[in-house]
């Protein structure tokens, strides 16, 4: 299993598993892999020749859960102001900040909602907006829109596209779905039995 | 005299329930999260005076804290102070036989927070300490505080034990339930129905109180 992801969106492709949602969890620190090494730029997450394994705190991912795992205690203002360390905000304070992910994500009329009474696509971009606030250095997602019906599905997607466009943090984003993958992907990573089977440009893969 | 027992009891449950809700906590953390050896040994050693007949367990506190138990001697040899027949004693004895409500209390409902949920904490990089005072132990809330009010209720209802390690004396360590049984066995029955009835309120209410909590939890 080996692949680079560099800008855009790279997508990690498969059937149920394939190892897409393991792939995830172990660049995020959440699993310890045997072998091998993971390296962000020029910071090393992980080298099991040497030893080192940054916690997942240490590491700046930000993920996307499948069922988004929204604090239910917390307001999506809340949930969003989370991650923001204080030391790293230098000028506006925390809420400020959470308040320009609001307006970037349009869900400003969710701010003070609890995730029980949010639709399934205002959750979707609360946690995208909860993920990019912590100031990743990569955001994983994991099969974000599995929960959301076609016609939002395919604003989503869009905005995803959008938002990855505009903050210019690679993205890994883990689906099933072929359409996803060609509409969002700029380089798709096709996973067969926990290991890679093909690397490369949506056209080159899905040849119809 | 009702108020003298009730003065004590109020005394002693306070400052053992303080004991056992946090104590309690800490343990329920422990054996829900950690992934030790021995750990399900440690789990039923703790559980242990919810099964043993209330005067085994007085028993034992009398090995280890009586006036030449294992740590009553040393300690009164080092200090000329004895644990046994102090209102102290009252208070060891309530926590030993209501801890073991509040650690399985404490455990079931940290284990019933999803994982999911403290996993996004720490991608969000909030340390493990951070996580439990801000996401798990809020979303564990309703069964923690279930478990105190149990562990409150059996304190307060302890009797066997403290018999035997505090023993029963007037305005030092009887306690309600050792002033009932004082009453009836010397024919006071104003006093005993008065103290029953005192007591049965408190059970009631608390006994209502643990089923508002424990119903309708939320499943996130």
């Amino acid at each position: 299993m080996a692949f680079d992801a560099a800008g855009g969106i790279t997508i990690l492709f498969g059937q149920s598993g394939s190892g897409k949602t393991t792939t995830l969890r172990t660049i995020a620190g959440i699993i310890t892999p045997d072998s091998g090494r993971i390296s962000i730029g020029e910071e090393v997450y992980f080298d099991a020749a040497r030893g080192t394994n940054l916690s997942i705190q240490k590491r700046r991912v930000g993920y996307v859960f499948q069922d988004y795992a929204l604090f239910p205690h917390m307001t999506a203002a809340q949930n969003i102001a989370y991650g923001i360390k204080d030391k790293d905000v230098p000028g506006p304070p925390r809420r400020e900040r959470a308040q320009a992910m609001l307006r970037l994500f349009k869900i400003e009329h969710v701010a003070n909602r609890y995730p029980q009474n949010m639709s399934g696509g205002e959750q979707q971009r609360t946690a995208l907006a909860r993920a990019l606030a912590s100031d990743p250095a990569v955001v994983l997602l994991d099969e974000p829109l599995s929960a959301v019906d076609g016609e939002t599905r395919a604003r989503l997607i869009d905005e995803v596209v959008a938002v990855q466009d505009r903050v210019k943090i690679p993205f890994i984003y883990v689906t099933h779905n072929v359409d996803e993958a060609i509409r969002l992907g700029t380089q798709i990573v096709v996973l067969h039995e926990g290991g890679v089977k093909q690397i490369g440009r949506p056209g080159e893969v899905f040849r119809p | 005299m009702i108020w003298e027992p009730l003065k004590l009891s109020l005394l002693v449950v306070t400052v053992a329930t303080a004991i056992i809700a946090t104590l309690g906590l800490a343990l329920g953390l422990l054996l829900a999260k950690g992934r030790f050896r021995g750990q399900e040994l440690l789990a039923s050693f703790f559980t242990l005076p919810l099964v043993l007949p209330p005067t085994v367990s007085g028993y034992y506190l009398i090995v280890l804290l009586g006036r030449h138990g294992l740590i009553g001697e040393p300690l009164y040899n080092l200090t000329g102070w004895s644990i046994a027949f102090t209102w102290q004693a009252a208070v060891i004895a309530a926590v030993v036989l209501a801890l073991p409500l509040m650690v399985l209390s404490a455990r079931a409902a940290i284990e019933s927070v999803n994982p999911q949920f403290e996993i996004a904490s720490y991608t969000l990089g909030k340390s493990w300490l951070a996580t439990f005072f801000l996401i798990t132990l809020p979303l564990a809330r309703r069964g923690i505080l279930a478990g105190i009010v149990l562990s409150f209720t059996r304190a307060l209802g302890e009797f066997g034990a403290t018999f035997m390690l505090a023993g029963n004396i007037p305005g030092r360590t009887q306690t309600m339930p050792l002033a009932i049984y004082e009453a009836v066995i010397s024919g006071e029955d104003k006093r005993a129905q008065v103290l029953a009835l005192i007591l049965t309120g408190i059970s009631v209410g608390a006994v209502y109180l643990t089923s508002k909590l424990t119903k309708g939890a939320i499943r996130y």
